[in-house]
């Protein structure tokens, strides 16, 4: 499929001379749904301006504006938002509420529901916030998209063809993810930088899942490039990213409810991970201070014991992690890992794509059931 | 059926005479203390908040003088206390404890009813009407004396003279059986307290104290801090919330609760337009209105990585300077040291006193200087 917009980023071909550039931080949400915002917004007339990947600079900003016993995703989306703030018209920060429609109530995390209301009061000198509403228990998606657009003005017809491109991009990019890519590299494929498939999901002694927050996968800077460490100790690596939200919903969906949506999300990958056979480890990445997380990890620890037959490292990150430490963790987990011979190992390059392993199994344990 | 609940504040007095008017036997574990802390912090997840590593000390100790069930209140919420009687029961029953959990709100109300049904036997609305009765007079006798304690430290002439008098009556009241003796008891600690000699000419300053409810409401983990105000520093603290309310608004046994909830819903809207899921309502609308009730600072008191309070904090400091009022942080974990609490509170109410005395000396210059100019 050819991308519309050969030219640089933005010269779409809608727009006027006076176009509105919006600025989107590179943090949280952002590793979800960029795409989707990108051709959204550049189809309905703007000019779209991501903040660059995260380096020391923009964290020690987010930091200096955030308050401190918060979790570190939220101090880099603060550092991020102060990076546009004198570069753009607008800011696009989103404020997911609840993802999901279920019999009961369900939330993504506080942090993400007032992320523009922080911002707001955290930041003094921020241009005007595009918000952007995703409340999927009282009204659908779209009705947040419908706003924003017509919020920037575009006309229905505009608004339609924007849409449609943006679901077109998204489903792109969650096709990559689906190879177990890391949501930064899935992200270059897609702008047509990076290498096709990245080298830590081609080889490796043992495979490691990589359960984790998008945001956390997807932030080398955050993350201290953990991905690289275990490939560099012998590992190929599968982000958690790579499970449809059916796959981790049916999983989870054996435990008791959870009203956080995304850790519900960790939990089901975890437990798949655990029990598919495909990785021979599991790495639960969470940040200090993460509130859902804490408990989620403790009933990951507690309540899927009884499914448990790999190890499993849990690995927290703040702003002051030192990749030496994580590189030593990685290192010694992948080494604890037992090879699992010729036997157990699967050929690579066998099934392209993650998820379709993973159908594939479900299968047939359905019939032995 | 020997049933137990965490402590929080004074609520186990009218929770206590709720169960046991139920038909249940009450299990109430000691008062929390530094040692129900360390017994929480073994076996709680490390960032866990600080209410619930104390409530699992507070489950720890109640398991051990019998308690065969373990009630909570659960629901599906943002905050993480929603999930505090699951995580913590999972907890327990690891430690190798045997009992039966109810979490109200957490669980179908049918399986309550199974689980609470041997237990209520015949006549349940009549029991309930009767227990919830007592509740709500005993709920509300301790809302009096406490608020009345408060407005009393600082200026009663002898120091701790009205705590002492107010343990008292508490003690009395968790032992006062029915509505008629809670009624008279209610009356005479009114009574009591009104005749404590109060110090002369002396305006104490007015300090707001907002944040999380279990914070704000257990003395164990709080250090103390409304009555370290009140005695020692000799300053009048409101706390926001209080057991009263928290205990009676999600009942529906006092509809004018509703009512001031509602209305700091609406108040904190155009700060935070959703639900969070914890108290950031009252913080935020409690910092709002603190100049217009003649607060002369703010007290912020939350546990570590509180996720509501974590966000109100990012408002608190430019809703305040907008009033024009001081604001001081208090985060509390296990490593808060009461030493660290006392020094903070000291200088601030060091700054508070100067610029009180400030603001008045301004103020009379310009009344001077208004008068002149109006003769001139």
């Amino acid at each position: 499929m050819m991308r519309r917009d050969e030219g640089p980023r933005g010269s779409t071909a809608y727009g006027g001379p006076a176009r509105l550039r919006v600025g989107i931080p590179r943090a949280l949400a952002f590793y979800r749904h960029f795409p989707f915002w990108r051709a959204f917004l550049e189809g309905c007339g703007c000019e779209v301006v991501a903040s660059p990947p995260t380096d020391l600079g923009i964290m020690r900003a987010g930091t200096e504006r955030c308050v401190d016993d918060i979790c570190v995703a939220v101090k880099a989306l603060f550092g991020h938002a102060a990076w546009l703030s004198d570069k753009v018209d607008l800011v696009l920060v989103p404020r997911m509420v609840s993802v999901e429609k279920k019999p009961y109530d369900t939330f993504t995390c506080p942090k993400l529901i007032a992320a523009p209301d922080m911002i707001r009061h955290g930041i003094p000198d921020m241009p005007e916030l595009l918000e952007f509403v995703v409340d999927v228990k009282k009204r659908p998606w779209w009705w947040g998209c419908l706003s924003l657009g017509r919020r920037l003005g575009a006309t229905p017809c505009r608004l339609w063809g924007a849409w449609r491109r943006g679901m077109e991009e998204q489903a792109r990019y969650e096709t990559l993810l689906r190879t177990g890519m890391m949501p930064e590299d899935a992200l270059a494929v897609l702008e047509g930088k990076g290498p096709g498939t990245p080298a830590y999901l081609e080889e490796g002694r043992v495979t490691v899942g990589l359960v984790g927050h998008h945001y956390l996968l997807g932030d080398p800077l955050v993350n201290n490039r953990i991905v690289r460490w275990l490939h560099a100790a012998g590992a190929r690596v599968v982000g958690s990213s790579c499970f449809t939200w059916r796959e981790t919903e049916e999983e989870a969906g054996e435990l008791p409810p959870l009203s956080w949506s995304y850790e519900k999300e960790l939990l089901g990958a975890v437990s798949r991970f655990m029990r598919g056979g495909e990785v021979d480890g599991v790495v639960y990445m969470t940040s200090f201070g993460c509130g859902p997380d804490s408990m989620v990890m403790e009933m990951v620890r507690r309540e899927m014991r009884s499914r448990w037959k790999l190890p499993l490292l849990e690995i927290v990150l703040d702003e002051h992690s030192a990749e030496a430490g994580i590189r030593t963790r990685a290192e010694a987990f992948v080494d604890s890992l037992p090879d699992r011979g010729a036997a157990g190992r699967r050929p690579h390059g066998e099934r392209p794509f993650w998820g379709a392993a993973l159908v594939v199994g479900r299968g047939e344990r359905g019939t032995g059931a | 059926m020997r049933m137990a609940f965490p402590h929080m504040g004074n609520a186990c007095i009218p929770l206590r005479s709720l169960v046991e008017n139920l038909g249940a036997e009450p299990v109430v574990p000691e008062r929390p203390h530094r040692g129900t802390l360390e017994r929480g912090l073994l076996h709680a997840p490390e960032f866990a908040c600080l209410p619930f590593k104390v409530t699992l000390g507070d489950c720890l100790n109640a398991l051990d003088k019998g308690a065969d069930t373990l009630a909570m209140v659960s629901g599906m919420w943002a905050c993480r206390f929603g999930y505090y009687g699951r995580v913590q029961h999972m907890i327990l029953r690891d430690l190798g404890y045997r009992f039966e959990s109810v979490l109200f709100g957490g669980e179908e109300p049918r399986e309550i009813w199974r689980k609470l049904k041997p237990v209520l036997g015949r006549g349940v609305a009549r029991k309930a009407a009767a227990a919830l009765a007592i509740f709500r007079a005993k709920a509300a006798a301790v809302e009096e004396i406490e608020s009345r304690l408060r407005e009393l430290r600082p200026r009663e002439e002898k120091r701790g003279e009205a705590d002492r008098l107010a343990a008292r009556y508490l003690r009395r009241l968790d032992e006062a059986d029915t509505l008629r003796e809670v009624r008279l008891l209610r009356a005479e600690a009114r009574e009591a307290l009104d005749s404590v000699r109060r110090r002369e000419r002396y305006e104490p300053l007015r300090i707001r104290v907002v944040g999380e409810l279990y914070v704000l409401l257990e003395p164990a983990l709080n250090l103390d801090l409304v009555k370290r105000l009140g005695s020692d520093l000799r300053v009048e603290a409101q706390p926001v919330l209080s057991t009263y309310k928290w205990l009676l608004c999600s009942l529906w046994l006092d509809p004018r609760l509703k009512v001031e909830a509602a209305r700091a819903r609406r108040l904190t809207r155009p700060f935070l337009p959703y639900v969070l899921g914890g108290e950031e309502h009252m913080t935020v609308s409690g910092a709002l209105t603190s100049k217009e009730d003649g607060f002369d600072g703010i007290i912020h008191a939350y546990p570590l990585t509180c996720m509501p309070e974590n966000i109100c904090r990012t408002l608190l400091p430019s809703l305040c300077r907008g009033q024009d009022l001081p604001l001081l942080e208090l985060c509390f974990d296990e490593h808060t040291s009461p030493v660290g609490v006392a020094t903070r509170l000291e200088a601030f109410i060091d700054l508070l006193r100067a610029r009180r005395a400030t603001l008045r000396r301004k103020q009379g210059a310009w009344a001077r200087g208004a008068s002149f100019t109006s003769r001139g």
